[in-house]
């Protein structure tokens, strides 16, 4: 049991690498003050990362009156990376990926959209936020006419794909990991039962459970991070898009912030 | 057999969809890593950045496979277990 220690609390297992006293150490001690600093050094690193690349990822995108988003793509980013990496243990019972289900993800997609909406009212007024559905700025107004039902489908469509794309993501690592196992023992099924075969067998089967634990550390590491890296980042560029045509009705006090790193996905 | 005619037709069309999707998103790699080539090649000092929106444009791609897999591996269990 967890809470029964194997010695009674003040009593240190040591070692000695000297005779002398000051060459005793406690040895327990170390191990876990080492594992402290370790997983400190890592969650510091982390968060003063995400952070610094976050912030100029705004001031590039939004400019210098985004400040307020840098709390909400933190806490979204954290948390969509947080509960990809908990994927990695086998939760046991009723619990599943957090981010392998719709409805969790498409409640964080809607926040994301109804928030960009509320700034996007605030930051154009309620002129300059139905001036952005006619977009491309620089064109006749029959033309621009034209292009409003398009912006529109633009806007409805993008909290979709927000969430089924960290949707369709987790989910279908869950799914590969299903599949593979079922391989597993589908292949040792093909297998005879002869001497030869299990001898086969005792060597195929580790090595398969051994490469599907990578796929899945794979999947889980690199496809989970990426994910809320790109959640986080299209959180931005939306907040950036929704302070289009600003610039060019000649009422914004903030230069024209540089284009964005990249374009947004579909 | 009603049953099984609708369960092999989401059966071919999800292999379909899933092919087609693998093409699109093989295509979609394929262009992600040349421009990031190109671009090295040109500009040998800004690979490391290249490389960040390589991957983040790899994950934008292959997230259209992923809806993919999913939505299909969803409508053959809704499929199968709808139909009687």
């Amino acid at each position: 049991m967890i809470f029964l220690a194997e010695v009674p609390p003040g009593t240190h297992p040591t070692v000695s690498v000297c005779s002398s006293w000051y060459c005793t150490f406690n040895y327990d001690s170390l191990i876990s003050s080492a594992v402290a600093i370790v997983i400190t050094l890592i969650v510091g690193f982390l968060v003063e990362f995400l952070i610094d690349y976050v912030r100029g990822l705004i001031r590039e995108s939004v400019g210098e009156g985004g400040g307020f988003i840098v709390p909400l793509a933190m806490t979204i980013g954290f948390y969509i990376l947080v509960a990809n990496w908990l994927d990695f243990f086998p939760l046991a019972g009723p619990v599943h990926p957090a981010n392998a289900d719709l409805n969790q993800t498409l409640a964080m997609a809607l926040v994301v959209i109804i928030v960009v909406q509320a700034y996007s009212l605030r930051v154009l007024g309620v002129g300059g936020y139905f001036r952005r559905f006619t977009k491309p700025f620089e064109m006749a107004l029959p033309i621009r006419i034209l292009f409003i039902p398009l912006n529109v489908i633009e806007e409805v469509v993008k909290p979709v794909t927000l969430s089924l794309r960290l949707f369709g993501n987790i989910f279908a690592g869950t799914l590969m990991v299903y599949l593979l196992g079922l391989l597993i023992s589908y292949v040792a099924s093909l297998v005879p039962t002869g001497l030869p075969g299990s001898a086969f067998g005792v060597v195929l089967t580790p090595t398969v459970e051994g490469l599907l634990i990578l796929w899945k550390a794979f999947d889980i590491f690199f496809v989970g991070s990426i994910q809320a890296f790109i959640f986080t980042l299209l959180t931005i560029i939306y907040f950036g898009m929704a302070r289009e045509g600003l610039e060019e009705e000649g009422h914004g006090t903030h230069p024209r912030p540089a284009p964005a790193a990249v374009e947004t996905g579909g | 057999m009603n049953h099984a005619i609708v369960l092999a037709g989401a059966l071919i069309a999800a292999g379909i969809a899933l092919g087609g999707g693998a093409i699109g998103a093989a295509v979609g790699d394929g262009l992600a890593g040349n421009a990031t080539i190109q671009g090295t090649a040109r500009q040998p000092e800004a690979q490391a950045r290249l490389q960040i929106i390589m991957f983040l444009i790899i994950g934008l791609v292959e997230a259209m496979y992923f809806i993919n897999l999913a939505l299909g591996f969803y409508f053959i269990t809704a499929v199968a277990s709808g139909v009687k």
